[in-house]
């Protein structure tokens, strides 16, 4: 017998590459430490996740949706430090999530 | 007595009477003198005697006669002469009797009706001949009962000699007609009837039989007799002309049949005597509101009888409700109408044979119907509850409603039309206190009678369940089955769809599915940008996940061949979007596989559990279950025998001993499983969706359609264990469901309060 695909429909789900060495589809949620809502989610403020949701990785290994670190920056008392372990927030270079840069 | 004579005939004849007067007067003054007292007597007595109908009254001279009366009028006689002529006719009375037994005996032993007519005939003629004043009635001949008074002039007892004499014979005919009589006397009395029902025939009476009724006194004696036949008259026309009849109002017409049929031959009874039609409309007042009651009773009833059909059958019949609507304004029989629909749903509705479309198409039918009947709602509020509670009941309510709701209709027909207001749901729990259309609740409404504003068909359904979360989730899962089922990249109805679920759920409900169809539109420009790259066979789906029903991610692993292909996709889609990975859900999706065999090439679409096997067998050929588990890893045991079966429906495999399959590298012919169809097999990533209804559901609704015969057989058979179920169920059309189906289902049955099980034995639960 010889088999060849000829097409394939397939289903997939996308999620952030966070750095962790993930197993894969352990379903330990990774959430956002601000608003608490999953990562894939979006943030209070969003209603598509996704590109229109970025996240943001900081040097600390902390990631957040951008969309409330921004709030949380913008914020006094935040004094520009990351919230989870109060460090300065210094932005990781390589992974800024690129904004439809199709 | 009525005198018609002119006043010049009148003056005539008091001339020519004066004459012959005076003549045997002798022309002297007054009369006395002129006849003795006793030979008066004789005279009055012998000219009033009641005779039998074979000897008529002798000659006698008027003249004579009169001046006997009046010489007994001056000696004050008149009432003597009275009381003789009642007891002479007492004497006599025993000539009418025999011959009512007569007549009687000859209906009795016949039944003909015009018997009847007859013996009424004979009796009239009774009663004329016997009539003190009948000679004189309509005559020009004066006044025999003239009695002398003091003062006055002469005053005349015609009258009261005529209530006496009718007092007298009337008591001796009730006296000796049977009740046989009045059997016959109804149906004499519907044969007065008008016969045509033809409205351009003018109504042609039969005046003189009711002159007769009335001279016997039996229009009075048989008031409700003659009333019966008016009302059982009126009851035949409107229940032959009205039913099944529904596509026109039909009231009006009734109504216009009674003015011109049934009241010209009312009036006979109820208006005698009307010099005019507006005297006669003044004396048939009080009887025509009464029978145009009836009418109204009468149609109620008849449309009451056939309202359930008559939701069938909406909006064709509704006329008909609009008829119904005015006849229970003037008749109360509202609890009569719930009563009967109620009883008419639970058993044509409300059972496990029904379709739970079918349950829904006509609930919504109903609510339609009833809102004509009775606007303020309290009709459908009562009559709904029971529907309401068995849907809320059935596992597939919320599906169907959704799949309505999303034009999933089968067959066209939806449950809501174009004519449903695209409106919000309404809470049912909110009381608008700004509503200026309030009005005070109806006297039946009843303590949890809540006015239904005039919401929508969606409302209505979805508020069947406390909250509409349920459909929410339900149209998510329904959504999404159908986007994944979409392969030719247009989205468009369901994007529609989406809309307009918005305006009917909030914006908030229906975010969740904006995203899947964003997933969707993303997926297909990904995948045109991948394929740009670099080809692949792979065109997959790329879901966000938390924003799709849970779909099962426990993945198992591929052969090589396919993982790499999934893997190069993965480079690919991570090169276009750098902090994104592909997670797989590989049990989802088909696969269009070529499979080339010694005798044979076949092209086929099977999930990938099924190619991914295929790929074993052509490493090898004979492969058992459990070698297989192990090759594919996490993977439970009834995901692999389906994706088997699969390949075995498609003539691939055969399973040659339990759990052990086998290549068919050449075709064998298809034996024991002829009815099985490979294609429908293909679509299979459908039922993995969770939030379908489970697998124990469908095989319930499957055998639900199999209730009827269920039902027979144990109404025929009284106690039967399930295995005999199950063998009798074979000879019913296209049934193939294992025993455990079945089980499964008679516990559902059971529950629902169909049937009883004791100690292994089915029965209906009487
Ligand atoms: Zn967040
Ligand atoms: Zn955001
Ligand atoms: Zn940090």
């Amino acid at each position: 017998m010889k088999v060849t695909i000829k097409s394939w429909n397939a289903i997939a789900q996308w999620r952030w590459d966070t750095g962790k060495a993930d197993q894969d589809d352990a379903d330990e949620e990774d959430v956002c430490g601000i608003c608490r809502v999953a990562y894939e989610g979006c943030c209070p403020a969003c209603k598509m996740p996704g590109d229109d949701c970025p996240l943001i990785w900081g040097e600390c290994s902390h990631v957040f949706h951008m969309h409330c670190l921004l709030k949380w920056i913008g914020t006094g008392q935040s004094k520009q430090q990351c919230p989870m372990d109060r460090r300065p927030w210094v932005t990781a270079e390589r992974k800024v999530a690129p904004s439809n840069s199709s | 007595m009525t005198t018609t004579a002119t006043p010049a005939v009148l003056a005539f004849v008091e001339d020519k009477w004066q004459e012959a007067f005076s003549n045997l007067n002798h022309h002297q003054p007054g009369i006395s003198g002129l006849m003795t007292l006793s030979k008066a007597w004789k005279i009055a007595a012998d000219f009033l005697r009641p005779r039998p109908l074979s000897q008529p009254r002798p000659k006698y001279n008027p003249v004579e006669v009169k001046m006997a009366f009046d010489v007994l009028g001056q000696t004050r006689l008149l009432y003597t002469v009275l009381e003789n002529f009642l007891d002479d006719m007492h004497q006599q009375e025993y000539l009418i009797k025999h011959e009512v037994e007569e007549y009687m005996s000859k209906y009795e032993e016949t039944d003909d009706p015009r018997i009847i007519a007859q013996l009424v005939n004979r009796l009239v003629e009774w009663f004329n001949a016997w009539h003190p004043l009948a000679e004189y009635d309509s005559s020009s001949v004066p006044d025999l009962w003239l009695a002398d008074s003091q003062d006055d002039a002469p005053k005349s007892l015609g009258h009261v000699v005529t209530d006496h004499f009718t007092v007298a014979f009337h008591t001796h005919i009730y006296s000796i007609l049977p009740p046989s009589f009045s059997r016959g006397f109804k149906v004499l009395v519907a044969s007065t009837l008008p016969i045509s029902d033809d409205m351009s025939d003018n109504v042609k009476l039969d005046q003189s039989a009711w002159e007769s009724f009335f001279a016997l006194g039996l229009v009075e004696r048989y008031e409700s007799l003659i009333a019966s036949v008016c009302y059982e008259h009126i009851e035949g026309y409107i229940r032959k002309t009205c039913e099944g009849k529904w596509s026109e109002k039909m009231l009006t017409g009734m109504r216009e049949w009674m003015t011109k049929k049934m009241v010209p031959w009312m009036c006979l009874p109820y208006a005698r005597g009307a010099k005019n039609s507006e005297e006669a409309g003044k004396m048939m007042s009080g009887v025509g509101s009464r029978f145009d009651y009836h009418v109204c009773k009468v149609l109620c009833d008849l449309r009451t009888s056939e309202i359930f059909d008559m939701i069938v059958d909406f909006p064709d019949s509704k006329p008909a409700l609009e008829d119904l609507k005015e006849c229970l304004h003037r008749v109360d029989q509202r609890s009569n109408l719930v009563s009967t629909l109620r009883k008419a749903n639970k058993k044509r509705l409300l059972h496990p044979g029904a379709d739970t479309k079918d349950i829904l198409t006509q609930y919504v039918s109903i609510i339609k119907c009833l809102r004509v009947v009775d606007p303020p709602g309290v009709l459908l509020y009562k009559v709904a509850d029971p529907i309401r509670r068995y849907l809320r009941d059935r596992p597939d309510t919320i599906r169907c409603i959704v799949a309505d709701l999303v034009g999933d209709g089968e067959n066209g027909t939806s449950l809501v039309d174009d004519n449903d207001p695209l409106v919000p749901l309404v809470s049912r729990d909110v009381e608008d206190y700004t509503d200026v259309t309030w009005e005070p609740e109806p006297l039946d409404a009843g303590p949890d009678f809540r006015a239904n504003k005039p919401g929508d068909i969606v409302s209505t359904l979805v508020s069947i369940y406390e909250s509409k979360d349920l459909f929410v989730k339900e149209l998510q899962v329904l959504l999404a089955q159908r986007l994944l089922n979409v392969t030719d990249g247009n989205y468009e109805k369901e994007r529609r769809n989406i809309e307009i679920l918005k305006v009917r759920f909030g914006e908030a409900a229906l975010q969740v599915c904006e995203v899947m169809l964003r997933d969707m539109t993303d997926s297909r420009r990904i995948d045109q940008h991948v394929q740009s790259q670099k080809p692949s066979l792979l065109h997959p789906i790329i879901i966000s996940r938390h924003f799709w029903p849970t779909l099962q991610t426990g993945t198992f692993t591929l052969p090589s061949r396919l993982r790499a292909v999934q893997e190069e996709y993965a480079r690919e889609y991570t090169a276009f979007k750098p902090d994104k990975k592909l997670v797989w859900l590989s049990h989802m999706g088909t696969v269009k596989i070529e499979v080339e065999l010694q005798d044979r090439t076949l092209e086929v679409d099977v999930p990938p559990v099924s190619a991914a096997i295929v790929e074993l067998f052509s490493e090898r050929d004979r492969w058992s279950v459990d070698e297989l588990i192990a090759q594919m890893g996490r993977i439970d045991r009834p995901s692999v025998s389906k994706g088997l079966l699969v390949l075995v429906d498609l003539g691939i495999l055969k399973e040659e001993e339990t759990d052990n399959y086998r290549l068919l590298e050449i075709a064998e012919e298809p034996s024991s499983e002829p009815g099985a169809v490979p294609a429908s097999r293909s679509a299979i990533s459908m039922d993995e969706l969770p939030g379908a209804q489970t697998a124990q559901q469908q095989q319930a609704e499957q055998v639900r359609m199999y209730w009827k015969f269920i039902e027979g057989m144990l109404t025929n058979l009284g106690l039967l264990p399930l295995d005999r179920i199950q063998t009798m169920l074979k000879f019913a059309p296209g049934y193939d469901r294992s025993i455990e189906q079945l089980g499964m289902y008679m516990e559902a049955a059971r529950r629902e309060g169909l049937v009883v099980a004791k100690d292994g034995m089915w029965r209906l639960n009487r």
